[in-house]
């Protein structure tokens, strides 16, 4: 999952990024508005955490000039102002939730998990799509209630492609998403990695819960559980 | 009414010196015709047959010879004997006794047997008679006061009436003039009430001269106080603020630092309380006169909702918000907005799938008119919860926020407002949080019906 900080503060811009990169998150920065509103703009960012009160460009309008050009991913506003006037004008100007400084890490973490979740079309922490379920606050999957041990970049994919099992996604994107920027990249890597999910998921191939779509990517086959 | 005292009391010195002129002019007038009679009287005065005097006065003053005319005369010796009479005595008993030497004067006033009241004038005179030692004698004449009387009485009913009738004048100008002259303080008085009721924000102009400097000198002043709440506001609210980025960063570092930084954890934690609780109640208006206005619930509630709706979306919640577009909460809308936001996110917290906002004016007594109603249909509150959730019995700043509801910040505004805040369980099953603060319906003032909306 790839996430925007756009924060002015350097002490905890850098913690922030810290702690999101290891509950393993592709992360990326800003330090101001301006800075923020290219990353949005230019990245295939899947989740932002924008405070208010940025320099170059305050956070309100930068939310505003994301969801001006199309951007639909989730954003969530850290804010100092605990006022319900600055939330109401945050949730306005397009945002979808807010969390007050100061804050657990684990609130904020669980509330860009939800947004991620919600944005994907899923309602609840655990994601269930027939015998694969995989629970996002914990990072672990089971198949038929058997748990499966994943190395994280394996547990970032299959996430990544469950919460938005059905589409198809590109190798770009993935690539993308999954990689630190200054990555190596090489899109062979992203083919071994589905092979390894492929057959850490479905060792005896009856299963068959990622599909290849032959030069436009992969798809995540199997159906959501209802809820 | 100290107009009216002065101007009775001026009255009655002025019908007093009036009337005692009047009297002196009246009794100085009646005294020269009577010496004019005793003038005539003395002229007309001659020796008869039989050695007394008489007098032909009567021939030439009818009144002399008309019995009972209130007008009379007499000559007398000085002894007693009556010399002469006029014929307007007969059937009087008039006695005119006086024993006046010759060239004394007398003026007295007698009431006769009958009532009658006299003016009487007698005059000694020495009557010198050929070869024979002089007369000693009094000439008397006397006047009925009746048509006195009467002149004096219709003066004084005159002058009374007189000056009832400029006193009547002077009071209804004088009162018109006063209104004339106070409707613009008048006006001042309601205008200021309106700015403190929150009605209206300054006074209106159009004042006489003498008045516009004091209008534009209170609107200076409210403008200049306004400005200063402003600032005092905004200045604790960018404290607060700076603050809290600096202590974001201190918790975030902390974690996972161990038994150690749990105490650095603990004091960072009872920072943010502090500032949660004091520079929040120092920059929550609370309702100062000055910068209360007339706030629409409904709009304030309306918005609240598809903020709030956008957070809790994965909940699929029903959010029903029950009140008329005329209710108006007097007070500033950010609190207004802080007192439903807390109130109605915990209630989406706790909710199971509804949420209820209502609100209703009451008929409790001023600050408490305004009854505002959040339900859930979530768990509710435990009776014995309901206290320390209100944080009662407890140093505000101590409490940790995200521990309790976040109601003690409601707690703390309500109270600013002089206003209630009650739990309870919902009819929806849940917990159900009543305030009551101060508040007025448009609808009733202007008189519209406008029913509750529904959405």
């Amino acid at each position: 999952m790839r996430l925007l900080i756009v924060e002015d503060e350097p002490v905890l811009r850098t913690q922030l990024q810290q702690r999101f990169a290891d509950a393993g998150f592709n992360v990326d920065v800003a330090v101001d508005g301006a800075e923020g509103l290219y990353s949005g703009s230019e990245f295939p960012i899947d989740v932002a955490v924008i405070d208010l009160g940025l320099p170059k460009l305050n956070g309100l309008e930068l939310i505003r000039k994301l969801r001006a050009t199309r951007k639909s991913f989730p954003i969530l506003i850290l804010t100092a102002r605990s006022r319900w006037q600055d939330k109401v004008e945050g949730l306005q100007a397009g945002a979808d939730d807010y969390v007050a400084k100061p804050f657990e890490f684990e609130e904020l973490l669980a509330r860009v998990q939800a947004l991620l979740r919600r944005s994907g079309g899923w309602a609840s922490a655990t994601l269930k799509c027939g015998p694969v379920q995989l629970d996002t606050r914990q990072q672990s999957v089971t198949i038929n209630d058997t748990a499966i041990e994943l190395t994280t970049f394996e547990y970032r994919l299959l996430e990544h492609m469950m919460l938005r099992a059905g589409d198809v996604i590109s190798k770009t994107e993935l690539t993308d998403r999954l990689y630190e920027q200054d990555f190596e990249r090489d899109s062979n890597t992203i083919e071994v990695f589905i092979a390894r999910l492929r057959r850490k998921l479905d060792p005896d191939d009856t299963l068959k819960p990622i599909e290849t779509l032959r030069g436009r990517g992969y798809r995540f086959c199997l159906p959501r559980d209802p809820v | 009414m100290s107009v009216a005292v002065a101007l009775v009391a001026f009255f009655g010195v002025s019908i007093f010196t009036l009337d005692s002129l009047f009297r002196s002019l009246a009794d100085r007038s009646l005294a020269e015709l009577l010496d004019a009679q005793m003038l005539a009287l003395i002229a007309a005065a001659e020796p008869d047959q039989e050695g007394g005097i008489g007098s032909g006065a009567a021939n030439f003053e009818v009144r002399l010879q008309t019995p009972g005319s209130g007008l009379y005369a007499e000559i007398r010796q000085r002894d007693g004997i009556s010399l002469w009479r006029s014929p307007s005595m007969a059937g009087t008993f008039l006695e005119f006794r006086s024993s006046l030497r010759p060239g004394e004067r007398h003026l007295d006033f007698v009431t006769t047997g009958r009532g009658e009241r006299l003016a009487v004038a007698r005059r000694g005179i020495s009557w010198d008679r050929a070869g024979h030692i002089p007369h000693q004698l009094v000439f008397t004449v006397a006047s009925s006061m009746a048509a006195y009387d009467q002149q004096l009485q219709r003066f004084r009913r005159q002058l009374i009436g007189g000056f009832l009738a400029i006193g009547f004048l002077l009071v209804a100008t004088l009162a018109l003039l006063l209104r004339w002259v106070m409707s613009p303080l008048g006006r001042l008085e309601r205008e200021i009430g309106a700015v403190e009721a929150g009605q209206s924000a300054a006074l209106s102009g159009g004042y006489p001269r003498e008045l516009d400097g004091v209008a534009n000198n209170l609107n200076t002043l409210l403008e200049s106080e306004r400005r200063r709440i402003a600032r005092y506001r905004d200045t604790l609210g960018n404290l607060a603020h700076s603050l809290k980025t600096p202590l974001a960063v201190i918790r975030t570092s902390l974690q996972g630092l161990g038994d150690r930084a749990a105490v650095i954890q603990t004091e960072a934690q009872r920072m943010t309380g502090i500032i949660e609780h004091h520079l929040r109640r120092a920059a929550t208006s609370g309702g100062q006169a000055i910068v209360r206005t007339l706030v629409t619930v409904l709009p304030v509630c309306l918005e609240l909702k598809s903020a709030l709706r956008k957070v809790h979306r994965a909940k699929d919640l029903l959010i029903e918000i029950e009140v008329s577009p005329a209710l108006q909460f007097l007070g500033d809308r950010d609190d207004l907005l802080e007192l439903v936001g807390n109130l109605l996110d915990n209630a989406c917290k706790w909710s199971r799938s509804r949420v209820r906002v209502s609100a209703n004016l009451r008929s409790d007594p001023a600050p408490r008119n305004l009854q505002l109603l959040v339900e859930d249909d979530g768990a509710g509150i435990a009776a014995e919860q309901q206290e320390r959730v209100l944080g009662r019995g407890q140093r505000a700043d101590e409490t940790v926020p995200g521990h309790g509801l976040g109601l003690a910040m409601v707690c703390d505004t309500v109270a600013l407002y002089g206003g209630t805040i009650e739990i309870s369980r919902s009819v929806l099953g849940g917990a159900r949080v009543e305030l009551h603060l101060p508040g007025r319906d448009a609808g009733a003032v202007s008189g519209a019906i406008i029913r509750p909306d529904r959405t």
